[in-house]
């Protein structure tokens, strides 16, 4: 194992001098970042890429201001120059000062959540055989498959985060994802499918989800694609699938609980603890604790440990997401929701695995109760409006029902919706609960982290679909 | 670090990676001086400055490639680097394609990519930037009482790039960008939109007061909006929101794309796809344009390239390796180790985009989308949407809550007006354009 870039010593002098111009709060976040990836393309391996990172970036904290600067020369020398830059803030802002706690030794993570041992990345020959059993198993599942890519990525993330109130902490977070796109095409019509899994594991996980699973799956989605229908347009009573259908339950209301919108007062769950804001089958918990999710860790990126936070239950606003500074300002603690990207980041509230538990309607039973509606299976992603609560999806896989069966394939459309509309008009929850495949990021404020969604199937009144078809 | 120096030390990497055994490598130096602040209210809010570095490689080893990128770079360090990622490149397939560009001497063009008056710029003028912005949202329209963060931001890049078949070229440039993000509170709704300009000159940049006026105008807009039905009409795409429809059309030009089948244009090049008005060029030697520079990521010297000419596709935008294995010459777009625009635009029309909706009978005015996913392989169009009604060539009520959908050939192929409002503030740009008919769903339709 590599040595500690940050020892509690030099630590303690970055937040000496990070604190010494003012600012109530202080701390170093240290990354060392290993990746391997690589991609198949046409049959073969087309290209490998490994990206070693590490830098380290100090914040200062006053009131709702932070002042920031990262530096990827880990001498002292410069981290005292950041130390010093980042302190800028303080010099602008003159409310409250502190002086930094004496940094506590070392805490190394130690929980059972993910395997800390591994310090090296996958051996490339390794990946490489993933990638080639992904690739033949897609083509013989599926004669149009035109076009196979697949990709994979093994990771190692080890960080050091040492705070001015004396908190100094190490944790090393493994990642993998295998991914599989298949193409495919007649005549002139082509097909999209696509499947993914890991987590915070390594590649020994593909031994019991293997890569011929994941390809075939996605052959299947591609082929279903590629013989759609063109999907309608119009407001459709609409089943959300289990597991990937999830990130609903993350458009349409984790992002609008998160700390930082409500502090200012931007969401419209803004100050409505306590109220409804969904029918009362509707309970949502967001959940750092999962093992092996992607958006699990043993403490957050401020180091913070990481918290099970109910935010609706049976229909009601319980709480948001914080990470350290929104939560002093709201008189509240941290939920261990503070991440960021990387140590060229501030860190944000961010949602970590956002779930929802089961109900105790069976899928068919909800299929039979559709007179003519939508079912939209998995989807490739979403986004809202915070203030409005406007939010999308786009269908990855889709069928039509009709009269209580599920009818053909409906091509790839936008659902459109609104947050707590849409959270009220929840009629049905299935008993089918579970975890989606792991392989979701989530975007804001231009940072990317990686997130784990889950959810029973669920069934909402009605939704505008997106197609191009007039019925 | 100086320029100079960037160009030793990439020099330096490909001399490191031929001793450890590469047959051909590259290295791109990055350097560059960040600066962003945010206000809100009256308060900084956030001030983050930060010199940053990194060094991206690529390693042939007899026909096939690996990529090497991080922040190390001393020579110890990209020796350890360059053997790990050696290591991985004898497990990828030989490929005949795969290899750097043909020799060819950096061009030392002058774009005017680079304003001292950025590099010379002091905290407090760049503090009272933002701070104007701030204050301008709120005295713009009463209706505004609160903010989710008005933002500078400003940069100065350094980018060097040394191969070993002889390349060695080095470039700096500067950028400026200002945006507003205000709020206005309708019951329990709070509307926001976010508004921003960006440029390579400080003096070309939008005001802050300029910026804040339209951020609160395209919040406001939205005040009062309602769920159209469901129906077919006319869509004029704002110019904001024809730039995010570009960038969609951009990958489906991407030869990368076209290569695997990834894309609906793959096999159309010559045939005739949109409109006469559909007028695309990507071009990397616009003076002083974001999107301007004198080569590519991997020293190819950028260059025009016509992607659709009166409606006829007539190429695709590629890198050495997908021209190489698609029968084409690069067109300069290397990017990031991908390809990327350089700037990818709509040609302009003559009409201001006012008179292009006098113009229209009936229609919408979309003025944001929101969505990502469309589906390149096949082509399919479809965002959540919004903005105003067009009814007799007036603005009339504006509307939230629905999407548009169309398959992307009939979108292109309806295009039946250009407005003139092209503005070079990113690297894919367009003026605000028609399309005759488009499907729009939102409630129930009474007809």
């Amino acid at each position: 194992m590599a040595n500690d870039p940050l020892t509690a010593r030099g630590a303690q002098r970055i937040l000496d001098r990070a604190l010494r111009d003012g600012g109530l709060y202080a701390d170093v976040f240290c990354e060392r970042r290993s990746t391997v990836q690589m991609r198949s393309q046409e049959g073969a391996i087309h290209e490998a890429g490994l990206s070693q990172n590490l830098g380290a970036g100090v914040r200062v904290v006053v009131g709702e201001s932070a002042g920031y600067a990262y530096t990827e020369d880990l001498t002292e020398e410069r981290l005292i120059e950041a130390a010093g830059r980042a302190a800028a803030i303080a010099r602008l802002t003159a409310e409250g000062s502190a002086r930094a706690t004496r940094l506590e030794s070392l805490e190394r993570a130690r929980d059972a959540l993910y395997d800390r041992t591994r310090t090296e990345n996958a051996a490339p020959a390794h990946l490489a055989a993933l990638l080639e059993r992904a690739e033949s198993a897609a083509r013989a599942s599926e004669s149009r498959i035109v076009a196979v890519n697949a990709h994979v990525v093994d990771e190692v993330q080890e960080l050091w985060i040492a705070r001015s109130d004396g908190s100094f902490r190490f944790d090393r977070r493994p990642m993998v994802t295998l991914g599989v796109q298949c193409i495919a095409r007649a005549g002139r019509e082509r097909g999209t499918g696509y499947c993914a899994d890991g987590g915070r594991t390594s590649v020994g996980f593909f031994e019991s989800t293997t890569p011929e699973q994941l390809a075939r799956e996605a052959a299947r989605i591609a082929a279903v694609n590629l013989d759609a229908r063109p999907a309608p347009a119009g407001e459709f009573e609409t089943l959300i699938g289990a597991g990937g259908g999830g990130v609903l339950l993350h458009e349409a209301v984790g992002h609008g609980l998160e700390g930082d919108f409500n502090r200012r007062g931007v969401s419209l769950y803004s100050g409505r603890v306590g109220e409804r804001v969904a029918s009362d089958c509707v309970t949502i918990y967001d959940d750092g604790n999962l093992p092996e999710e992607r958006g699990s860790a043993a403490f957050d990126d401020e180091g913070t440990t990481c918290g099970h936070t109910i935010l609706v239950e049976r229909g009601i606003l319980r709480g948001y997401l914080h990470d350290e500074l929104n939560a002093r300002l709201m008189g509240m603690r941290s939920t261990g929701n503070g991440r960021r990207q990387s140590f060229r980041h501030l860190p944000q509230p961010r949602m970590c695995n956002t779930y929802m538990p089961p109900g105790d309607v069976p899928l068919d039973e909800m299929i039979a109760s559709v007179r003519d509606g939508i079912f939209a299976k998995s989807f490739a992603g979403g986004q809202v409006d915070i203030g409005k609560g406007d939010f999308v999806f786009m269908i990855a896989e889709g069928y039509r029902i009709e009269r209580g069966r599920l009818g053909a394939a409906v091509k790839n459309a936008t659902i459109v919706g609104n947050g707590p509309d849409a959270m009220t008009k929840v009629t049905a929850v299935g008993n089918d609960a579970r975890l989606a495949r792991r392989h979701y990021t989530c975007g804001k404020g231009g940072q990317y982290v990686p997130v784990g969604v889950g959810m029973p199937t669920l069934k909402i009144s009605a939704m505008s679909l997106g197609g191009t078809e007039r019925e | 670090m100086s320029e100079e120096e960037a160009r030793d030390r990439a020099r330096r990497a490909v001399e490191i990676a031929l001793a450890a055994g590469a047959s051909d490598a590259e290295a791109r130096i990055v350097l560059a001086r960040r600066f962003n602040a945010q206000a809100r209210g009256e308060r900084i809010t956030k001030l983050d400055a930060s010199d940053g570095r990194s060094l991206s490689m690529r390693l042939f080893l007899d026909g096939r490639k690996a990529t090497l990128a991080g922040t190390h770079w001393s020579d110890e360090e990209i020796r350890a680097g360059v053997s790990s990622a050696l290591e991985q490149a004898r497990c990828v397939g030989v490929d005949p394609y795969a290899g750097l560009p043909d020799p060819c001497s950096l061009p030392d063009r002058r774009l005017d990519l680079y304003d001292k008056a950025i590099e010379k710029r002091n905290d407090d003028e760049r503090l009272d930037d933002v701070r104007n912005v701030e204050r301008s949202i709120r005295a713009a329209d009463a209706r505004i009482d609160n903010s989710n963060g008005s933002s500078y931001h400003d940069a100065c890049v350094t980018m060097a790039l040394a191969n070993s078949r002889g390349a060695l070229g080095s470039y700096r440039g500067t950028q400026a960008a200002l945006s507003a993000s205000p709020v206005a509170s309708e019951g329990a709704y709070r509307r926001t939109a976010h508004y921003g300009d960006a440029s390579r000159f400080l003096a070309r940049l939008d005001t802050p007061n300029a910026v804040a006026r339209e951020a609160v105008r395209r919040t406001v807009a939205f005040c009062g909006a309602s769920k159209p039905p469901t129906q077919t009409t006319a869509i004029v795409f704002d110019r904001e929101v024809a730039a995010g429809l570009l960038a969609d059309l951009f990958a489906a030009c991407n030869a990368a794309n076209v290569a695997v089948g990834n894309s609906w244009l793959a096999g159309r090049i010559g045939e005739r796809i949109g409109s006469d008005l559909l007028e695309i060029h990507d071009d990397g030697t616009i003076p002083g344009a974001l999107g301007s520079s004198p080569f590519d990521d991997e020293g190819v010297p950028t260059q025009r390239t016509t992607v659709f000419e009166r409606g006829t596709l007539r190429s695709f935008l590629f890198d050495t390796y997908y021209a190489r294995r698609l029968g084409a010459r690069s067109t300069g777009n290397a990017s990031g180790g991908g390809i990327g625009p350089n700037t990818f635009f709509l040609a302009p029309g003559k009409q201001t985009p006012e008179a292009l909706v006098a113009a229209t009978a009936r229609g919408i005015l979309v003025m944001e989308t929101i969505g990502f996913a469309t589906e390149h392989a096949s082509g399919l169009y479809s965002r959540g949407a919004r903005g105003i009604m067009i009814r007799d060539g007036e603005l009339a009520e504006s509307i939230e809550e629905f999407t548009i959908a169309a398959p992307f050939p009939e979108i292109l192929a309806g295009i039946d007006a250009v407005a003139n409002d092209l503005k070079f503030d990113g690297s894919i740009a367009a003026p605000s354009f028609r399309v005759a008919e488009m499907q729009v769903s939102g409630s129930q339709s009474a007809s």
